[in-house]
This record gives structure tokens, sequence and C-alpha cells, in this order.
């Protein structure tokens, strides 16, 4: 069958790319989408933990719901001030907004 | 569905393994190359779109991993609810077109860098690791027992999450919400 | 031979899909490709059937689920009920496609309804072949789903938006009573197989429970009372959508579960009893009302719902084989009605009985298949209701429910009085107002012819003359007493009586005497009149019980959040207002010389440092994870 490392290591590829997204992204959506990536890579890893270890009882998946759940909350929180700072500035492309330094 | 697919394959002489590591093996393909898409493509409307596949890669990916169940829940939540979130968004935003290399060229290389430096480390770390081989005897978690669990061990992260989800959506309403003039 | 039957309801959702993705670019083609779908699947069904009677039977597709030690095959039944109702529904289904193109043709969202009619035949001809209640639950829902669709596909008409809505939220009612229905079962017996249910013989409250629950969705999906209300309503719909979902096949679907589930009811005494008594009441009341209201197709509805209340009076009292054929019969002679109905509408564009008349002048075939189909639904020999109502009759008063024999008898009088009501009302006589029908086109009459053939001669296979062959058929397999097959004479020749009598006072009322007759009615029964007329109240009931107590609680709190929480709030808030006060005091004057005094010296330090911040959110997180990156590889390096 196929091998613990190899989910590992689509995990750690997932997760790779999402922070290159993260990092270079320039539209804010963009970025939570890349941020979705990452979750995603992490929920792999959990799962696969939990199928290769040797006391199966689930916790993994477990873990793995409660992050989707997680995910999608601040999904929608993310994306809504995404959309009251599109209101504001009319953009949303993340280097034209610095509020960050007053 | 996926047994009685095999079950069709292996009635043409196909072994079952060789089956499942083909199609293993093809959809880790296509989720890495979708997600790779997904940071690299400029139009953020098409990302949504490749997201959406990347995601429902993944979900099989979990189907190899004995996790139906949350295969199941991965498309429901990411594709059903929250792709369609994000296109909402950008219906409601109007930068479309919107790449992400144009004109920093410095910080698009250092970022390749740092990305690659920490996937190197990790599969150095996973390749060096003496992972243990998966027990035959080991049983899919099924259904009930997960229920079970979440609903008794797990009862308080449950209810946690919940009250989480209630103050994103009222969260999500006060911010959205277009201020009176 | 091949197992063919699962793929019966991919055939229409192909055309579904099809329809809904580039309907707008074929446009009238849709009709055909919808068409072509539906005319698949009645291939395959009498293929189906074809091969059931050459002696094969369900089969297993595939594994699907493991559901708390239950595993979940998704299979397909094949029995003498299934195929008989996979081929009613397809040939009624096909032949109202047909007559949609007529029907529909100017209409805007042409293709749109032809997605929506083969996504409804996919679903009911899947909900046919289930073998489980799982998979019958989920098209089981489908149907609900395409029902709202197609109810409401006039959307702009705010009845029809509501009308939808209700049938939605009302046959919910019954569904989630379904749900609960199938939780018990599994919970008690293990088991989701229809195969399995005629192990469960013996009688215990929880599956008397389970029974009645299964009901429940039944009475929802096939408006028997009390969840009736939503069919008259439903009549908003295009008219092929009345004939098609709400008097052929998806109100079938209710009568089909009980069907299905016969083994289970048949244990559980109690339970069959309700469903019987339940039936009666539909039928006597579902009749009454048809008798006094003017609306063409309101009429109908309300016929659909007491015959329904019919085939269940026929099942609860055992007679399994009765209540099929008139399922059977039924589909054939209502889609009809329905057809015939929708062709005098599209004609002259009105509903209202009292402004029509005189049209079978100008509408021969309509006129002549609206008549047949008329007679069948009275029981006049020899068409097809006759023989099915007569069978149900006779099963009522062989199983001694003299109470129920009264109730049936007194509908199939009441049945056969609004329903010639209806034909000299609108057929005969002078045109009340100003109409100008003319015949439809032949895309919808050549169905109308198709369909009066079966409403005459569809009775015969059921009856003495073919020595009761649909009787034989539909009991193969099912191992409960069989019903005796002795044709009861007083019986038939009681009902045809009936029924005459009821064409016969129709005549007098509305020919000979039409304008006064009503009115006298009126007078010397105003009270009794009323309350028929206004469907015994029955939807100002459920307005007054639930509907708006639920608003007045709603309101209920919204005050007492406004008042009561609101105000506890407000107090606490100035009490913290007035030591606010006291602390800002103590604050401005102590506190922030010395805090500015140290921001003082912070903010010379940050005029350096600031150069590093770019305010950019991203700089910040390279950074972060290039250290990241660092701090893992020292931590390899090291050790």
């Amino acid at each position: 069958m196929i091998p613990q490392s190899h989910f590992l290591l689509l995990g750690a590829a997932l997760f790779s790319i999402g922070i290159f997204g993260v990092l270079t992204r320039r539209n804010a959506i963009g970025i939570l989408m890349s941020i979705e990536l990452i979750l995603n890579a992490a929920n792999i890893n959990l799962i696969t933990f939990s199928k290769f270890s040797d006391n199966p009882d689930g916790l993994g998946q477990i873990f793995a719901l409660f992050v989707i759940a997680i995910a999608a909350a601040s999904t929608v929180v993310g994306l809504c001030l995404v959309i009251s700072i599109y209101r504001n500035s009319k953009t949303i492309l993340i280097n034209k907004i610095n509020l960050m330094k007053w | 569905m996926m047994s009685g697919l095999i079950q069709l394959l292996n009635n043409h002489g196909i072994s079952h393994e060789v089956i499942i590591k083909a199609t293993f093996y093809f959809i880790a393909g296509v989720t890495l190359l979708f997600a790779l898409f997904v940071v690299l493509a400029r139009n953020i409307f098409h990302v949504a779109v490749y997201l959406a596949i990347t995601i429902l890669g993944i979900a099989c990916v979990y189907l190899y991993l004995d996790a139906e169940f949350l295969a199941i829940v991965q498309v429901l939540i990411y594709v059903g609810a929250i792709v369609t979130l994000f296109i909402f968004t950008i219906m409601l935003t109007a930068d479309i077109d919107t790449g992400s290399i144009r004109g920093i060229i410095l910080r698009v290389l250092v970022s390749a860098l740092v990305s690659l430096a920490l996937f190197f480390i990790l599969v150095r770390v996973i390749v060096m690791t003496n992972w243990k081989v998966a027990l035959p005897g080991n049983l899919p978690i099924d259904l009930p027992q997960l229920g079970k669990s979440l609903m008794l061990d797990y009862a308080l992260p449950f209810e946690v999450i919940s009250l989480i989800s209630l103050a994103a959506i009222i969260g999500a309403i006060v911010i959205g919400k277009a201020e009176k003039k | 031979m091949v197992n063919l039957a699962h793929l019966i309801p991919v055939f229409p959702f192909l055309a579904f899909v099809i329809n809904i993705l580039i309907g707008r670019r074929v446009r009238r083609y849709s009709a055909l490709i919808s068409i072509l779908g539906s005319t698949i699947s009645l291939c395959l069904s009498i293929y189906t059937l074809v091969w059931f009677l050459k002696g094969s039977g369900s089969y297993t597709l595939f594994k699907w689920l493991i559901l708390g030690g239950i595993s979940l095959n998704i299979g397909v039944i094949i029995d003498p009920l299934t195929c008989m109702m996979l081929v009613v529904v397809s040939t009624i289904g096909t032949l109202i496609q047909i007559y949609s193109i007529g029907y529909m043709k100017d209409d805007v969202r042409f293709s749109r309804f032809f997605a929506y009619m083969s996504l409804f035949m996919s679903s009911m001809l899947g909900l046919l072949l289930a073998d489980n209640f799982i998979t019958l639950y989920i098209f089981w829902e489908g149907v609900g789903l395409c029902s709202y669709l197609l109810i409401s596909f006039w959307f702009e008409k705010l009845s029809a938006a509501r009308a939808g809505m209700k049938a939605f939220i009302t046959t919910r009612i019954g569904d989630t009573g379904l749900l609960v229905g199938i939780f018990i079962l599994i919970f008690s017996a293990h088991t989701v197989y229809f195969s399995d249910l005629a192990n469960l013989s013996a009688a215990s409250p929880l599956l008397t429970a389970a029974a009645l629950l299964l009901f429940c969705g039944a009475a929802g999906k096939s408006a028997q009372f009390p969840l009736h209300v939503w069919l008259p309503d439903a009549m908003e719909g295009p008219t092929p959508v009345s004939a098609l979902i709400h008097a052929a096949t998806m109100v079938a679907a209710g009568v089909y579960l009980v069907a299905r589930c016969f083994v289970l009811f048949s244990a559980q005494a109690p339970a069959l009893i309700w469903v019987a008594y339940i039936g009666g009441i539909t039928a006597i009341f579902a009749a009454s009302i048809a008798t006094v209201n003017n609306d063409i197709k309101r009429i109908l509805a309300y016929s659909t719902i007491s015959q329904l209340g019919f085939m269940m009076i026929g099942l609860g009292v055992g007679g399994y084989s009765a209540g099929t054929f008139h399922l059977m019969t039924h589909a054939f002679f209502k889609a009809l009605l329905f057809l015939c109905a929708g062709s005098v509408i599209h004609s002259i564009h009105t509903q209202d009985i009292r402004d029509m008349g005189g049209v079978f002048r100008k509408m021969k075939i309509t006129g002549l298949a609206f008549v047949i189909a008329s007679l069948a639904i009275s029981g006049i020999p020899p068409f097809s209701g006759f023989w099915s109502k007569d069978e149900i009759l006779s099963e009522i008063l062989r199983k001694g429910h003299p109470f129920l024999f009264a109730i049936a008898m007194v509908t199939s009088l009441l049945t056969a009085f609004y329903m010639f009501r209806l034909i000299f009302l609108v057929l005969f006589g002078k045109p009340r107002t100003e109409i100008h029908p003319h015949e439809s086109p032949k895309v919808m009459t050549v169905p109308l012819g198709i369909l009066s053939v079966f409403a005459i001669f569809v009775g015969f296979v059921g009856s003495p003359f073919m020595n009761h062959a649909f009787q034989k058929f539909i009991y193969l397999g099912q191992s409960h007493e069989s019903e005796s097959m002795k044709p009861d004479y007083l019986v038939m020749a009681l009902s045809t009586l009936l029924a005459s009598l009821g064409i016969g006072i129709a005549y007098l009322l509305y020919v000979m005497n039409k304008s006064i007759l009503p009115q006298r009615i009126r007078r010397h029964f105003t009270l009794l009149y009323t309350i028929v007329y206004n469907k015994y109240y029955i939807d100002e009931i459920y307005d007054f019980l639930f509907i708006k107590p639920s608003i007045r609680l709603s309101r209920l709190a919204s005050r007492f959040d406004l008042g009561v929480i609101d105000g506890a709030v407000n107090g606490v808030a100035w009490i913290f207002v007035i030591l606010s006060r006291i602390s800002s005091w103590i604050d401005r004057n102590i506190v922030d010389g010395t805090v500015n005094m140290i921001a003082k010296i912070v903010g010379l330090f940050s005029l350096i440092l600031r150069r590093t911040q770019t305010g950019y959110i991203q700089t910040y997180l390279l950074i972060a994870f290039f250290g990241l990156a660092v701090i893992i590889f020292i931590k390899l390096i090291g050790g």
C-alpha cells in the first residue's frame, strides 16, 4: 500500500505552495485562499497520523473536523473584513493597504 | 463506491494494489498542479475554481486514508460553502485581474526561496524519520464511533466550536453590514 | 439478459443536466432531449417488466457505507409493484412531456421547465427502484424538491411562490415523520432493506410507532388529512405539472410507500386501522369540498386527495392488490383529467367554471376525453375506475368495516356528482361569459387520445374478464393470505347505481335548472355550504393554531429583549459610566503623567526602529517564515 511518508510529502508540498501564495498574492482574497491550502495540508497530516497510529481512535479525524469548522469560521470573518476594507478604500490589493503603519 | 469500482477493474485482471497506487499518485499530482495554479494564476476568479478542484483532490486523498466521512465533509464545507463564499466576495469586490508576480520580482524570488527552503527541510525530516508501516489489522474508523466520540469525549470542544461559529456569523453580519448614512 | 433497471433514472437525469446547462442554447430542442430521456426510460421499464416476468429479480449494485453495523448496499428492487409503477410513471411522464410542448410553447423558461420535469422523472423512478429506506429517502426529497420548483415555476406570481413554499413546508412535516420512522426502524429492527420487513411479523409498540411515522411521511406526500392543505394550492403551477406531479405520480409516492411497507403495516394492526380511517376521512372530506369549489383545477385537486384517500382505505383494510390497482388506474384517468383541464384553460384562459360553458362544441377531442375520464373516475362500467373502485369497495365489505363502507359509498356518490357538475358546467350549456374556445394543437390532443385509451381499457387487466390478471401479478412474492377474487355483484350494482345517481343529481341541478338550484341549496344549507365552501376552515385553523402563535411568540420574545434585557444592560452601563468618570479623573491627572513620560522615551527609540516597519503584512510574514525556516534548520543541524 501507499507508505505514510508519501501522504506527508503531499502535505508538505501543499503547505509550501500555500506559504508561497500567502507571501506573493497581492489580492487579499487570494491570500485567504492560500491559507485554505495551508489548513488543508495540516488536515492531510492529521488524518494520516490518525490512520497510521497504533491506536486508531479517530482522534486525528475529529481534530481535522474541528480544523475545518474553524477554517470556515475564519474564512467568513476574513472575507467580511475584505468586503468592509473594499467598501472603505475601494481596493483589496494588499500592497495598497498599509494600515499597519500609520 | 470505490470498492465497487475496484471490483469491476479486478475482474478485468488488473490487481487491486496497482489500481490504488496508480490512482493515488495521479490524484496527488493533479492536486499539487492545481494548488500551484491557485497561487500562480492571474485571474482571481479562476483561482477560486482551481481551489475547488484542489480541494476535491484532497477529498479524494482522504478516501485513501479511510476517512470517507471527512471526504464528504470536505466537499460539503469547502466546495459547497467556502469556495462559494470566495466567489461571492470576488463578485462583490471588483479587482478580478490582479496578478501576483508583476512588479515585485525581488519579493517573489525571496518568497520562493523561503517556501522552497521550508519544503526541503520538511522533506528531509519526513525522509529521515523511520515511519511505521501501516498495520494491516487497522480497521477503518466507522462513522458511529466518530459521532460518539464527538458527542461524548469531545463534547466541550464541540460546543466551543459551535460558539465560535456563532460568533463568526454575528461578527460577519456586524462587519459586513452597510453603514447607515 | 442484462441488468439494466438501474439505468432507468439515469437517462432523465442526463436530460436534466443537459437542459439545465445548455438549455438556453438548444431552446426548443430541450423538449426533445427530455422526451428522449423519458422514452428511453419507458423502454427500459418495459424491458425490466419483461425481464421480471421471465423470473429475475432484485440485485445489488455496490456497497456504499457502513452505518452502525448495517452495511448499506445500493441495489435495485424489482418486484411486481415496482415494475407496475415504473411502466405507469414512465408512460404517463412521457405523454405529459409531449403534451407540455404545446402547453408551454410561449413560456420564457421553456427549457428550464423541461429540465425540472426530467429531474422529477428521474427522482420518481429512482424512488421506485430504491431497495432500502435510505435511498428511498434521498429520492423522496428529490421528488419534494422538484415539486417545489415546479409549483412555484411561475414565481413572478406571488401566489405561486407562496404555494411552492406551502407545499414544501407541509410535506416537510410529513418527511420529518418519515425520517424519524426510518430511524426507529434502524434502531429497533437493525435493517433498512424492504426485503427484511417481512421478517418483522411480531407486533411491537415500537414497530407500530415506526409504521405510523412512515405513514405520516406518506400522508404528507399523498396529501392525506390533515396534511392535505398543500395540494389544492399546488395548482398554481403549470397544468402539466399538476397532471404529472400532483395527480399521477408524485402523490402516488405516499401510497407507494405504504404499499411497499405493506408487510410491516399488516403486522401492526393498529397502524393499519389508522391508515384506513385517515384515508376514509380524507376521502369524504375532500370530495365534499370538491362539490362546491369553482376552480376547475382545484376541483380536480380535491378529487385527487379524495381518490388517494380511497387508495389508503383500500390498503388500510388489507386490500393490497385493490389499493395498488386503484393507484394504477387513477394515475391514468387523473392525468387525463388534468390534461383535459389544461387543454381547456390553454384555450380560454380562465379557470373559473362559472365563466365557462358550451366548450364541447368547439373542442370535440378534449371534450370527449374529458367525458371518458370523468366516467372512469365516477366508476361507471366498463371504464377503468369502476373495476378498481369496486375492488376496494368489496374488499372493505369483506374485511367487515361497515362504517368505512358507508363512507366509501357516499364518497363515490359525491365523486360522480362533482365530476359531472364540472362536465355539465364546462362542456355543455351556453357560454356564460365571452369565451372563444378552440381545439388545442395535435401535440396536445394526441397524448389525450392515448391516455383516453388507457383510461378505458387499463381496468380490464384486473377485471373478472381477464381472470384478475393484475391481482395475481401483483401478489407474486407476497406471502400473506390472498384476497378472494370472486366478483361481488351486489357491490358492483350498488356502486354503479350510486354513481349514476350522482350523475343524475348533477344533471338535474346543472342542466335542467342550473341557475336556481344552487341558490336554493345555499338558502337551505347556508351554514353547511359556507363551511364546505371555505374548505372547513382548515387553512384558517392552521393559521390560527400554528402560524399566528409563532409570529406572536417571536414578537413577544423581541419585546422581552428590548424591554427587560436591554433595560438591565442600560442600567449596568449607567453605573459603569459613573464609576468610569471617577477613574478617568485619576487617570488623566496621575497615571497619564507617568505614562506620557514613558511614552516619550519609547517614542525616541521607535523613531529609529520605525524604518524596518513597511506596513505591508506580507513583508512581516516573509520575515516570520524565514525565521521559522532558520530555526528548524538549526534544530536539524544541531541534533
